[in-house]
């Protein structure tokens, strides 16, 4: 039986972990907050991007991009693995890294060669490790996800695309679906497929499009629109995993707070049933001791 | 006669308020836009955008690269970050230009660096517009 004051030891220091995990939920939970308002800010942007694509594609018709070109003959699919850049967040990062290896391996026969792109530390630690295939991009997420920072990455992504050093690229990431569950998701980012007008709504949306005329050409506007819309992608690729790390981690701290405070329960029972023992033992001696005398 | 002016970048509505008038840097040239105006789309450049406000302010903002949207009612711009004048840090923008026309010349001639000066020549435009906005806001 463990001595009293190992009980004790135990149990202050359980204490001090509990103290820890609740300040980092706590501190995760604003960090969230933060990082769910940057999604609702870049929304409006996107939804107005979406839309002005939908027409653009529908009025300019056979205009095309560079960026939307369907290779028939495809060598190598570049993949963008985006994880947080700190762990404590339960199983946030080991799901995408599964679902970026599920798709892969899917892949494999489409494909001669692969490409990584990964953003966030656990990524790169994860693919370091295991010396994989070619790693072409390496980077933290940093402390705040930025559009600059995107821009960056998506024009790296849309260079070699354009070079033909990559027929494809896909990103994988999870989306932020709600505080309780984050969601791996594998999205397709080139070559770019503009959205299309829901079948519904074409008729009502084809006098409005008559009526639309676009400086100088559609092409020309096609080719500030993609490239646009190719960096929004990464951009929300980026911010939904910011939101779903804290997220997750704000469970994992929360499990961990309540794990805290029932193991210090049972410690603290046993310690008392420790001390009561120990109290009997000398009790029962002192008796023994006494009656020994008489 | 006002038109509604809505500049949307990607952490959200810059600017939100009916206008007189609104000039924008188009990818083709300046143009102005007011109530009723047809219906159309143009690429935007970097540039100082002239806003005269219903109160018959003028007010200026620096925008990058984007776009804009504009019906009778409505111009919707859509650009990657918007400055008013007022937000604008000023030393800032000014030491960017010097660094980065220095840092140009170190490489004027080197061809390898093309990614690289694109990215300065990028950064240097942008600081223009920047102090170009100041100076007129103050001017």
């Amino acid at each position: 039986m463990a001595g009293l004051r190992d009980i004790k030891r135990r149990i202050v220091s359980v204490e001090s972990t509990q103290k820890i995990t609740s300040a980092m939920k706590m501190v995760s939970a604003a960090k969230l907050r933060r990082a769910q308002d940057a999604i609702e800010s870049a929304r409006p942007y996107a939804e107005r991007m979406k839309s002005t694509l939908e027409e653009v594609a529908g009025a300019g018709g056979d205009a095309s991009h560079p960026l939307l070109e369907q290779r028939e003959d495809r060598k190598t699919l570049e993949v963008v693995v985006v994880t947080s850049d700190r762990g404590l967040a339960g199983a946030f990062n080991g799901n995408v890294i599964k679902a970026a290896n599920a798709m892969m391996e899917e892949r494999s026969g489409e494909f001669a060669n692969s490409r990584l792109t990964l953003i966030g530390k656990k990524a790169v630690d994860h693919y370091r490790r295991r010396r994989a295939a070619d790693i072409t991009h390496a980077s933290d997420v940093g402390s705040d996800v930025n559009y600059p920072e995107a821009q960056e990455i998506a024009r790296g992504l849309m260079d070699r695309f354009e070079k033909g050093e990559v027929d494809e690229v896909v990103l994988v990431f999870s989306e932020f679906v709600s505080t309780m569950t984050q969601t791996p998701v594998v999205v397709p980012l080139l070559p770019f497929v503009p959205p299309e007008v829901p079948e519904g709504e074409k008729d009502s949306e084809e006098e409005e499009k008559l009526a639309y005329e676009i400086e100088p050409d559609p092409a020309k506007l096609l080719a500030v629109l993609v490239p646009k819309a190719v960096e929004v992608g990464v951009y929300r690729a980026l911010l939904e995993n910011q939101a779903g790390e804290h997220a997750a981690r704000m469970t994992a701290m929360e499990n961990a707070t309540r794990n805290s405070e029932e193991l210090i329960e049972t410690l603290t029972l046993q310690y008392n049933r420790a001390r009561q023992a120990a109290i009997t033992t000398e009790l029962v001696e002192i008796v023994t001791g006494a009656q020994a005398l008489e | 006669m006002s038109i509604d002016l809505v500049v949307v970048t990607p952490h959200g509505e810059a600017f939100s308020e009916p206008v007189e008038q609104v000039v924008l840097p188009g990818a083709e040239g300046d143009f102005g836009v007011l109530e009723n105006h047809e219906r159309f789309l143009a690429p935007l450049k970097p540039g100082p955008m002239e806003i005269h406000l219903v109160s018959g302010q003028t007010e200026w903002a620096a925008i990058s690269s984007g776009f804009a949207d504009v019906s009778a009612h409505q111009v919707v711009v859509l650009v990657d970050e918007c400055f008013k004048a007022h937000e604008i840090d000023i030393d800032h923008a000014r030491m960017t230009r010097e660094e980065v026309e220095q840092g140009l010349k170190e490489i004027m001639h080197d061809a390898e660096e093309a990614d690289h000066r694109a990215r300065l020549e990028t950064a240097a435009v942008r600081a223009a517009v920047h102090i170009d906005v100041y100076t007129r806001h103050h001017g």
